[in-house]
């Protein structure tokens, strides 16, 4: 029976070798976990963040989203590569993060974010760094693929939030195909504060994933990662019974229009 | 005399064209080279060199060996040259371009007789003044030396006793360096010349523990260092660093020189090498911890930041005790991990904030409450809810504070309908005449 059970283990890492090598860091919602290979999200690997509507340009939603796992990815420094010096410490503070990690290198162009992204995963875990985070357009094939090999070998996780200045060029990266274990898209969604106190409440988030390399694409709502850096599901989302996922369905719901959100099959 | 002239008196003369710029500079690169004996070198005129040999000519074994070294080396690179060696510059001056011998020395404290026999123009003095004093009858130093002082200035100036004095040892006459001096070099010199990038490589390796030793020593770390090769044929080739934190790691030093090798050309063959350590900070010893946590951090991060740091811009960001948003948080050079501030507890601020803020136009009911629309960016957003306002003035006690009422914000946190979350503020106190601006300073998560 040993014998069967190497060989599954071994067909495992050759089937998912990112996850098995470095090990996942949760997300502490078993739905979310339930649809990620190894239960969590893959370390020593990239991982892109897409902005949804007008937070393409901003790549607001992402940063949080980015923050909040990067504070639960241990207390080592992050090296946070960016093109516009628009990054706030005390925002990120909100979400976990404390800004006296963070290294910022800040290039003006989308080729020298990358050589900085791939500096930091030369140094690797020498340097203690967390993870990396690189804000960027336009990403070549070649270099995503790159950039992906550099973090299997060092241990460092990648985290790409994608941001652009135009919707067409928006448009077209989102259609290309990319090297990256998982490809995220993070919009925000309307919140309605506690009944009976005005004003805005706990943000909420629409968290789909759009490519899993050995899972099944799938989509959340969740309530924006608290201090702690965890996302959560808020309690009139949480009694909800989970529908089976059709992509491009719209149920009119009390005027509402949304997608329907499971776990992978 | 005209060349025409020259050339009807020697048939066979050998010409060719004036460059006065290309013997300046050729000039400043043999300055450079002389600075294997030491670091205060200067180029002298047209046709010289000075060098201050104070506490090097132990290493040679002796101003008369260093002497014999230099003009051994001037005379292999076919450069025809007259030596002096003395207390003072203007001693030295005198002796190298007058002096009978082609290799003079004056003992400390002998100057005054050593410069006795030489003629008045050895006292750098103009011509018109030489001329002057020939004309009395003043033709050595000595002479003029022997002269009473008033009477000299009424006649000459005072440039004369100047000179006398700067000659003799009793005026200052300090050398500027070409370049800064460091503050601790150390040197290498091959018995054979090197060409071979990993030999440059090992030496620089070698320099580079041997100055992490000195500076351990002094309890200092270096933040700027210039590894120069000096080659046969007097060209020196320099490899300079910044370091964004002080240190004295001979690895890290040797790692970051071995990156930059590849500019190095070194030509012939490099017959010294010679690591020069400016800027030193005071560093004190680190306890190494036994469990890899944070205080290992920024030792760490060092090389990576070096690295990164000559093509992008590099930082951290430190907190500061201001209520102004975009004055809390300010970058920090990404040496050290920025100190943490106690900050008061603070309404929720935006990931992203713009700076400048970035005007808007607001539509609002009443003057004093948020708006119910706004545009930005040629977008239109209904605002569905709001949260607000956070009165933030300006910072009084700063100087230069302006006083004005468009100082005071009134920040809301605003929500549009597809669930976006901005931060807007109003410049100004509501209902005030002109009508106050409103600007959207940040976008939260």
């Amino acid at each position: 029976m040993s014998a069967v059970a190497g060989l599954r283990s071994r067909i495992g890492r050759i089937e998912r070798p990112a996850a098995a090598r470095h090990g996942v860091l949760p997300f502490g919602l078993a739905a979310i976990d339930r649809a990620l290979p190894g239960g969590g999200l893959a370390l020593g690997a990239v991982h892109e963040i897409f902005g949804a509507g007008g937070d393409e340009e901003d790549g607001a939603v992402a940063a949080g989203f980015a923050a909040g796992i990067l504070a639960r990815l241990g207390a080592g420094p992050v090296l946070w590569c960016l093109k516009r010096p628009d990054l706030y410490g005390p925002g990120l503070a909100a979400f976990g993060l404390d800004p006296g990690r963070i290294v910022f290198a800040a290039a003006p162009r989308d080729e020298a974010v990358l050589w900085a992204a791939e500096q930091g995963l030369l140094a690797g875990k020498r340097a203690g760094l967390a993870a990396v985070v690189g804000e960027i357009g336009r990403l070549p094939m070649v270099a995503g693929r790159r950039l992906q090999l550099a973090a299997e070998r060092s241990g460092v996780t990648v985290l790409l939030l994608r941001r652009w200045r135009s919707g067409g060029e928006a448009a077209a990266e989102r259609g290309r195909p990319s090297a990256a274990t998982t490809r995220w898209r993070v919009a925000a969604l309307p919140a309605r504060a506690a009944a009976g106190r005005p004003g805005i409440g706990m943000p909420r988030w629409q968290v789909e994933l759009l490519r899993c390399r050995g899972g099944r694409p799938a989509a959340w709502r969740v309530e924006g990662a608290d201090a702690t850096g965890l996302v959560r599901v808020s309690a009139e989302l949480a009694d909800r019974p989970e529908p089976r996922f059709r992509p491009g369905a719209v149920r009119p719901d009390r005027g509402e229009r949304r997608t329907a959100g499971a776990g992978g099959g | 005399m005209p060349l025409a002239d020259a050339l009807s008196f020697v048939p066979g003369l050998a010409t060719a064209p004036a460059a006065p710029a290309e013997d300046a500079a050729a000039l400043r690169r043999l300055a450079e080279w002389c600075r294997r004996y030491s670091p205060w070198t200067a180029p002298d005129g047209i046709d010289g060199i000075k060098l201050e040999i104070t506490g090097c000519a132990h290493l040679w074994g002796g101003e008369a060996a260093l002497a014999a070294d230099l003009a051994a080396r001037l005379g292999r690179r076919g450069l025809g040259h007259r030596l002096a060696i003395a207390g003072t510059l203007g001693a030295a001056w005198a002796l190298a371009r007058f002096a009978d011998r082609t290799s003079a020395l004056a003992a400390p404290g002998t100057e005054r007789a050593a410069l006795a026999p030489l003629p008045v123009e050895a006292l750098r003095l103009d011509p018109a003044t030489a001329a002057g004093l020939r004309r009395v009858g003043l033709a050595r130093i000595g002479e003029v030396a022997a002269m009473p002082r008033d009477t000299l200035a009424r006649r000459f100036g005072a440039a004369v006793a100047r000179r006398l004095d700067q000659a003799e040892g009793a005026a200052p006459e300090p050398l500027s360096p070409l370049g800064e001096t460091p503050a601790r070099r150390v040197r290498l010199s091959f018995a054979e010349p090197l060409a071979d990038p990993a030999d440059l490589a090992r030496a620089a390796a070698r320099l580079a523990g041997e100055l992490a030793r000195g500076l351990a020593r002094d309890g200092a770390g270096a933040r700027r260092v210039e590894l120069g090769f000096h080659r046969v044929d007097g060209r020196v080739e320099t490899i300079r660093l910044g370091l964004a934190r002080a240190s004295r790691d001979p690895a890290h030093l040797a790692e970051l020189l071995a990156a930059r090798l590849d500019t190095v050309d070194p030509g012939d063959g490099v017959e010294d090498a010679i690591l020069a350590a400016f800027a030193v900070e005071k560093l004190d010893p680190e306890q190494i911890a036994l469990d890899p946590a944070a205080p290992g951090e920024d030792c760490a991060l060092a090389p990576l930041i070096d690295r990164l740091a000559g093509e992008v811009t590099v930082g951290r960001f430190a907190a500061q005790a201001s209520h102004i948003p975009e004055r809390a948080s300010a970058p920090a050079p990404p040496g050290r991990r920025p100190a943490p501030v106690a900050q008061p507890d603070k309404p929720p601020r935006p990931v992203r904030l713009f700076r400048p803020p970035q005007p808007i136009e607001a539509f609002w009911l009443l003057p004093d409450e948020p708006p119910f629309r706004f545009a930005w960016r040629r977008r239109q957003h209904r605002v569905a809810a709001a949260d607000g306002p956070e009165r933030i003035a300006e910072e009084w006690w700063r100087p230069g504070a302006a006083g004005s009422a468009a100082a005071i914000r009134d920040y809301y946190r605003v929500e549009d309908e597809e669930g976006r979350r901005f931060w807007l503020f109003r410049a100004g106190l509501p209902g005030a005449a002109p009508a106050p601006r409103w600007y959207l300073h940040g976008v939260f998560a």
